[in-house]
């Protein structure tokens, strides 16, 4: 009796796996047999998922470019010109004792000359100048490192007496963080709209899928089809649109990022960055495609559920 | 054991059309019968209640013990899976195989692919169709379509095969031969239902009548009193 129940089970499970097979078969089998069709809805598919992709690329990049141009939190403070390298080193020496302080660098006129010279254009400027004119007009700067609070270490250097000047950089880092916090909101807005657009797609194309195979589904279901029995070659349609999708929208940044990678790096190289145009990676690769397929999974089911509960005999 | 029973049942449709008004029979397992009447006499609205296709407005009906009006969800699948179907205009899947047709109420039910492919030979060859078995159903003739049809409500064996219509386009030979083989599924306990306008087809078979009027069961005939009708 137990043989025959696990054998009623087994033949089951075999009956489902079957109907996975036909449906993954049949499903692929209406996508082939309409190209044109079938290309122009995971082309607009692609593209709502191109753009809020593209920009969250984008977005990354720039915060990698912010984080580079700007990894300390330095705070710099440029002293009066009449302070002498002497008095701006005994001073370090004084901020360095402070709690809030976790390091001071002190760059000396002479120091700071040599890192100009670095730079050719300027080496050319600082020759016609003479050295000693340009040593004159360049002041002892103090380049602190914060321990807690940069702000307020910052406004505390803006007190002392030899400060000229304070440069605390992480107001510019704070504003391209809150930029960026922006940026990354308005992704979110953008990938959950053209998501819904996606969704959309997919359901209407399924819609008329099961439009023109009303007939066959009616009498399936008068056979005695189950709604998974009924919905399953559709799930599985709206799962190849959306990874189709997904797979064309990754293509469509490969090929920007090919197109933008090489002038990049030679800009940012004219500015002595060894910055480089950064892709998705594989991980996040394959986190589209999943997440395209589900999309197109989640489209066709609620269309399919919606078309079965209108076909459910009604209250009489 | 009653197999199917319509109690005082009443299909109104929206507009007010009475399709079936207060009609009460029942059907005995290992019974075959005949619905007959007019065109849009009910015969059609009595074999969708039937199939859960609606449900009445009024009244009940049961299938064994099973009220229908409160069958909801995946019963709604299990219930039709224990019938079987003939309609007049085929209703085949039209890309898919005479053997794929036929296997479906099999597949439906879970079989084994081996069982089903013995089980659809095996029919396919009593009912005269072996060598259609590849053939798509565009490729039949009329009857051998109906002969697909028949076979696909018959061979998951059901408690009960309702058929509307099912001599409806078929040469008089073609039609007894089906008949022949519906007077045959009694014998293996599964009840037969056919809807008929085609009198001398009823009278022919010599089973119950039941003769629906305007939505009325207007008379409920048995086989001994068929001759003096």
């Amino acid at each position: 009796m137990n043989e025959k129940v696990a054998d009623v089970h087994a033949s089951r499970f075999g009956a489902w796996l079957d109907h996975h097979g036909y449906s993954i078969v049949a499903s692929l089998g209406r996508l082939l047999r309409k190209p044109w069709a079938t290309l122009l809805t995971i082309g607009v598919m692609a593209i709502a998922l191109a753009l809020p992709l593209g920009l969250w690329v984008v977005l990354g990049n720039v915060a990698r470019l912010g984080g580079e141009v700007q990894a300390s939190r330095d705070v710099a403070v440029f002293l009066k010109p009449a302070v002498a390298p002497a008095a701006a080193a005994a001073l370090a020496d004084t901020l360095r004792a402070r709690g809030d302080v976790a390091a001071v660098e002190v760059v000396t006129p002479e120091a700071a000359l040599a890192q100009l010279r670095a730079q050719p254009d300027i080496a050319a400027a600082i020759d016609a100048l003479g050295a000693d004119a340009a040593r004159a007009a360049l002041p002892s700067v103090l380049r602190v490192v914060p321990r807690g609070d940069e702000r307020l270490l910052a406004d505390a250097l803006r007190t002392l007496p030899e400060a000229d000047r304070v440069q605390h950089d992480a107001v510019w880092r704070e504003r391209l963080d809150a930029w960026l916090r922006f940026g990354g909101r308005v992704v979110l807005v953008l990938a959950a709209l053209l998501g819904l657009g996606a969704l959309l797609v997919v359901g209407n194309t399924v819609r008329l899928d099961i439009q023109s195979r009303r007939e066959e589904i009616g009498v399936l279901q008068l056979l005695g089809a189950s709604d998974g029995f009924v919905r399953r070659p559709f799930l599985y349609l709206g799962a190849w649109y959306g990874l189709a999708a997904g797979g064309l929208a990754l293509g469509v940044l490969t090929l920007a990022w090919m197109g933008l990678h090489a002038p990049l790096a030679e800009l940012a190289a004219r500015y002595g960055s060894d910055f480089a145009l950064r892709g998705l990676d594989p991980l996040q690769a394959g986190g589209v495609l999943l997440g395209a397929g589900l999309l197109g999974w989640l489209g066709a089911g609620l269309v399919t559920g919606h078309y079965l509960r209108q076909t459910r005999p009604g209250k009489g | 054991m009653t197999v199917l029973r319509f109690d005082n049942v009443s299909k109104q449709y929206p507009g007010g059309h009475a399709a079936l008004a207060g009609v009460s029979f029942a059907v005995e397992a290992g019974e075959m019968l005949f619905v007959t009447g007019h065109s849009g006499a009910g015969k059609s609205t009595l074999l969708r209640l039937i199939q859960l296709a609606e449900r009445p407005s009024r009244g009940a009906v049961l299938f064994g013990e099973r009220n229908l009006a409160k069958v909801r969800g995946g019963g709604i699948a299990r219930h039709r899976r224990g019938l079987g179907v003939v309609y007049q205009d085929h209703q085949l899947l039209m890309d898919r195989s005479v053997a794929e047709n036929v296997a479906l109420p099999l597949v439906l039910r879970g079989m084994k692919r081996a069982e089903i492919g013995k089980r659809v030979r095996v029919l396919l060859e009593r009912l005269g169709l072996g060598a259609r078995e590849r053939a798509l159903p565009s490729q039949l003739s009329a009857g051998e379509q109906q002969r697909v049809g028949i076979a696909r409500a018959v061979i998951a064996e059901p408690a009960m095969l309702i058929a509307d219509e099912p001599t409806g386009n078929l040469d008089p030979t073609l039609s007894a031969e089906i008949m022949a083989l519906f007077a045959s599924l009694p014998e293996r306990g599964t009840s037969v239902l056919v809807a008929s306008h085609d009198l001398g087809l009823v009278r022919r078979m010599r089973k119950r009548v039941l003769v629906l009027d305007h939505g009325q069961l207007a008379d409920d005939i048995a086989p001994e009193d068929l001759a003096d009708e």
